[in-house]
C-alpha cells in the first residue's frame, strides 16, 4: 500500500512551471492523446501529487515516449500546462536515475 | 326532497373529455334530474364567452345553485366560483364536477363506459348542489405582532425586517445569549466576515428598534387562537421564572440546527488529533503564525468529508440527506488554513464535492493552493488509527488514483460534520409543527411555499428546515417576513366555511371529537349548562376526521355534509344512461 510523501511534490517544483495541482481528473487529456498513453498524464499527476515516487520510476519509459504534442494542454479545462509539467518531471528523472 | 334551481354545464374541454365522452348525451342524460332548470354543453367553459352565458343564465332563471363538469378542481374551482359571486349566486352553491382527470382521460379507451360513469358522476354533482346552502367566508381581524423563535441570524434578520413593516416583534431566545452558531470568532464562507460580528451587527439593529422586544432564556410553554390572532404563553427563565402572555397574529419559528457529534471511535474520534469542524473553527481563530493542538505544531491536515451526512438510509435514524454547506465551510477551512500557515499540508477525502455557486471559485483557489483531494466511495469510507507517537494514520481507497488504497499520515483528522435538526420536542408539541423524514421542519411545498406550514400563521426559515449557510439562512429569514407580513398588514384574514359543525342538541361531550382532531380545533364548550364540544373554526380544516367517529352523529362537515354525501351515493347509484 503505498504511502504519501508529503515532501515529493516540492522536490519536483524545484524545477519551474509545475502546476499538476490544479488538475481536476476530468481525463479529457487522456482521450485527446494521439499516442493513446494511458497512464498519461492525469494518473502520473496522481502519483507527484501524492508523492509516490516508486510509481513514477517504474514508469520512466512512458514519462519519456510523450511526444510533448501539447494536445492534450490545448483542451485541458484548467489550463494546467502539461507539457511543461512532464519536461520538469523528466528533468527530475534525469537528475535521480541517470545522474545528469 | 327539495330542490334548487340548478344549472348544470358540460364541457367539451376542446376534446379533452369530449373525444371519449359522449358529452351531448351526458346532457340529456342529465337535464332530467331533480332541480336541473338549465343543461347546456359548451367547448372550453372556462372562456370567457361561457362564463358570461353562465352568469346570463343565472340572472334569467334565477337559478339557485351551478354545476359545471370539467377538468379538476385544482384547476378552476376558484374559477367558477367567482363566475357564481359575479352572478349573483353563493359561491359556496357551485359544484364541480371532474369529468377530465377522473374520466374520459383515465378511460380513453371505451366510450360507452366513460359515458355511463360521467353520467353517474354529474349526477352525484347535482344531488350535491340540492343540498348546498350559502355559506360565507369567517373573516379575522389580525393582531399587528408576531413572535419569532430563535435569535440567531435568522432570527434576528426576521425581527428587524418584521420591525421595518411596523409591526411588534416578540423575539425569544432559549439560551441565555442570543446569537446561535454564526456568533463564533471564526470567519465565514463566502465573504469572509467574522460570525461575531454579523451577529454584534444584527443585534445593534435589533437594540435601535423599539417594536422589538427579546427575551433570553425564553420558552414556549402553550399556544392557542388562530392565524391572525394567537394567544401565547412564554416561560422566561433566569432566577426568577415567570410566565407571560403575548398576542401575536403569526409566528416565525428559526430554531436553527444542532452540529452532528460523531459517535465514540467513529472515524477515530476519541483519539487524540481527532477534531470536528467546529472544533477546527476554534484552533484556526485562535492561531497565530502557527496552528496548535495542543502544544503541538500541525504539520498535516486530513479531512474527512460527509461525517453525520449522506449515511447509509438503512441505517437506523440516518442522516440520509446532504447537509450542503459543509464542503464549502471544509474548502474555506482549508484556505484559512494556507493563509495561516502555507506550509501546512492538507488533504481532503471527499465524497462528491458540492462546493455550489460561488464556492466553486474556492474549491478552485485551494487546489490551485496544493490543497490536495482525494476521493473515497461511500460504501468503502476511510479509516482513522492511531500511530504509536502520536500521529495519525489514515487509510483510504482513491477514486481519483484508480482505486488505490492511499496511507496518509497526519497530526490533525478533521472530521467534516453536517447539520442535524435541534431537538425541540416542547415547540414542536406546542406549535403542532410538521415534522419532515429527516427531522427538521417541514413546508409545505418546498419550491412555491417554502417558509409556509400546514399550520395557517406559523412560519419556518433557517436551518430549522433543513440544511442552510449563513447566507441562504437570511434570505428563507426574509421570506418568512414577506409572507407572514403579507398576512397581517392586510388587518384581516378570510377562511374557508367548509369546517365542522357541531350540533349542541346531540353532542354529549365524550371528547372523542377533540381526541382525533389533528389541528386541536375541538375544545370543551358550554351549552344550556351542559358541555358539549366547540368547534374553532378558524382552526379547523374541514379534514372531516371528527365526523365519522362522533357515536351520537352530532358533528357535520359543512358543504360536505352527511346527506351530500349519502345524495351523492344515490346519485351515482341511481343506474346507468
Amino acid at each position: 500500500m503505498p504511502l504519501v510523501d508529503p515532501e515529493f511534490l516540492a522536490e519536483v517544483k524545484r524545477s519551474p512551471a509545475f502546476n499538476a495541482e490544479a488538475c481536476l481528473n476530468c481525463g479529457v487529456c487522456s482521450a485527446v492523446c494521439p499516442l493513446e498513453i494511458e497512464l498519461l498524464p492525469r494518473k502520473l499527476f496522481r502519483y507527484v501529487l501524492l508523492g509516490f515516487k516508486d510509481r513514477i520510476l517504474a514508469n520512466t519509459e512512458t514519462i519519456y515516449s510523450c511526444l510533448l504534442c501539447k494536445m492534450c494542454e490545448a483542451n485541458c479545462p484548467q489550463e494546467v500546462s502539461i507539457a511543461e509539467n512532464v519536461r520538469a518531471l523528466r528533468f527530475w528523472i534525469n537528475k535521480k536515475v541517470f545522474q545528469l | 326532497m327539495s330542490t334548487l334551481k340548478i344549472g348544470v354545464y358540460i364541457c367539451h374541454c376542446g376534446g379533452n373529455i369530449s373525444h371519449y365522452v359522449d358529452v351531448e348525451e351526458v346532457r340529456a342524460a342529465v337535464a332530467g334530474e331533480p332541480g336541473v332548470v338549465v343543461a347546456k354543453t359548451a367547448m372550453f367553459t372556462c372562456s370567457d364567452a361561457t362564463q358570461q352565458e353562465i352568469i346570463a343564465d343565472i340572472r334569467e332563471h334565477n337559478l339557485e345553485g351551478l354545476v359545471v363538469a370539467s377538468c379538476s378542481p385544482k384547476l378552476h374551482l376558484f374559477t367558477f366560483r367567482e363566475t357564481a359571486r359575479r352572478a349573483g349566486l353563493n359561491p359556496y352553491q357551485y359544484t364541480q364536477v371532474n369529468l377530465r382527470e377522473q374520466c374520459s382521460w383515465a378511460h380513453r379507451n371505451n366510450r360507452r363506459a366513460a359515458t355511463e360513469k360521467a353520467v353517474r358522476l354529474v349526477r352525484a354533482g347535482i344531488a350535491r348542489t340540492n343540498l348546498t346552502v350559502p355559506l360565507e367566508p369567517f373573516k379575522i381581524e389580525t393582531v399587528p405582532a408576531v413572535l419569532v423563535v430563535g435569535a440567531g441570524v435568522a432570527g434576528l434578520r426576521a425581527a428587524v425586517g418584521m420591525a421595518d413593516l411596523g409591526m411588534n416583534v416578540y423575539l425569544l431566545e432559549k439560551e441565555a445569549q442570543p446569537g446561535g452558531w454564526v456568533n463564533r470568532p471564526g470567519k465565514m464562507y463566502p465573504a469572509g466576515r467574522v460570525g461575531k460580528e454579523i451577529i454584534a451587527q444584527l443585534l445593534a439593529e435589533v437594540q435601535e428598534r423599539e417594536r422589538i422586544t427579546l427575551f433570553t432564556g425564553a420558552e414556549i410553554v402553550e399556544k392557542s387562537g388562530s392565524v391572525g390572532n394567537f394567544q401565547v404563553k412564554v416561560r422566561v427563565g433566569g432566577r426568577r421564572r415567570q410566565e407571560i402572555s403575548l398576542n401575536v397574529g403569526a409566528v416565525i419559528v428559526a430554531t436553527g440546527f444542532d452540529v452532528y457529534r460523531p459517535a465514540a471511535c467513529e472515524y477515530g474520534y476519541g483519539f487524540t488529533g481527532v477534531v470536528t469542524l467546529p472544533e477546527y473553527w476554534d484552533l484556526l481563530a485562535a492561531a497565530n503564525g502557527n496552528l496548535i493542538y495542543r502544544r503541538k505544531e500541525i504539520k498535516d491536515v486530513v479531512y474527512i468529508y460527509c461525517v453525520g451526512s449522506r449515511q447509509d438510509p438503512e441505517k437506523e435514524n440516518a442522516h440520509s440527506y446532504c447537509s450542503r454547506y459543509c464542503c464549502s465551510a471544509a474548502v474555506y477551512a482549508a484556505l484559512q488554513t494556507a493563509e495561516i500557515n502555507p506550509q501546512i499540508r492538507q488533504y481532503h477525502l471527499y465524497r462528491d464535492m458540492r462546493t455550489y455557486g460561488k464556492s466553486e471559485l474556492l474549491f478552485t483557489r485551494a487546489r490551485e493552493q496544493g490543497v490536495r483531494f482525494l476521493k473515497f466511495a461511500g460504501d468503502n469510507p476511510p479509516r482513522v488509527e492511531e500511530q504509536a507517537g502520536g500521529r495519525l494514520q489514515v487509510t483510504v481507497c482513491d477514486l481519483l488514483t484508480y482505486g488505490e488504497e492511499v496511507e496518509i499520515r497526519a497530526d490533525l483528522v478533521v472530521l467534516v460534520t453536517g447539520m442535524v435538526p435541534r431537538e425541540n420536542e416542547q415547540l414542536v408539541k406546542v406549535l403542532k409543527l410538521p415534522l419532515g423524514k429527516d427531522g427538521f421542519f417541514n413546508e409545505i411545498h418546498p419550491k412555491l411555499r417554502p417558509v409556509e406550514t400546514v399550520v395557517d400563521g406559523v412560519f419556518i426559515c433557517g436551518a430549522a428546515q433543513g440544511p442552510k449557510d449563513y447566507p441562504e439562512s437570511v434570505a428563507s429569514a426574509l421570506a418568512a417576513v414577506t409572507q407572514s407580513a403579507a398576512l397581517l398588514k392586510k388587518g384581516y384574514v378570510e377562511l374557508e366555511p367548509l369546517v365542522a359543525t357541531v350540533d349542541p342538541e346531540r353532542c354529549r361531550w365524550c371528547g372523542e371529537c377533540a381526541a382525533v382532531c389533528p389541528y386541536a380545533a375541538i375544545e370543551k364548550g358550554q351549552y344550556l349548562y351542559r358541555q358539549v364540544a366547540w368547534v374553532n373554526e378558524a382552526v379547523c380544516k374541514g379534514c372531516g376526521g371528527c365526523a365519522p367517529v362522533c357515536p351520537g352523529q352530532a358533528i357535520d362537515l359543512r358543504g360536505y355534509t352527511d346527506a351530500q354525501i349519502k345524495a351523492m351515493i344515490d346519485g351515482l347509484l341511481k343506474g346507468g344512461l
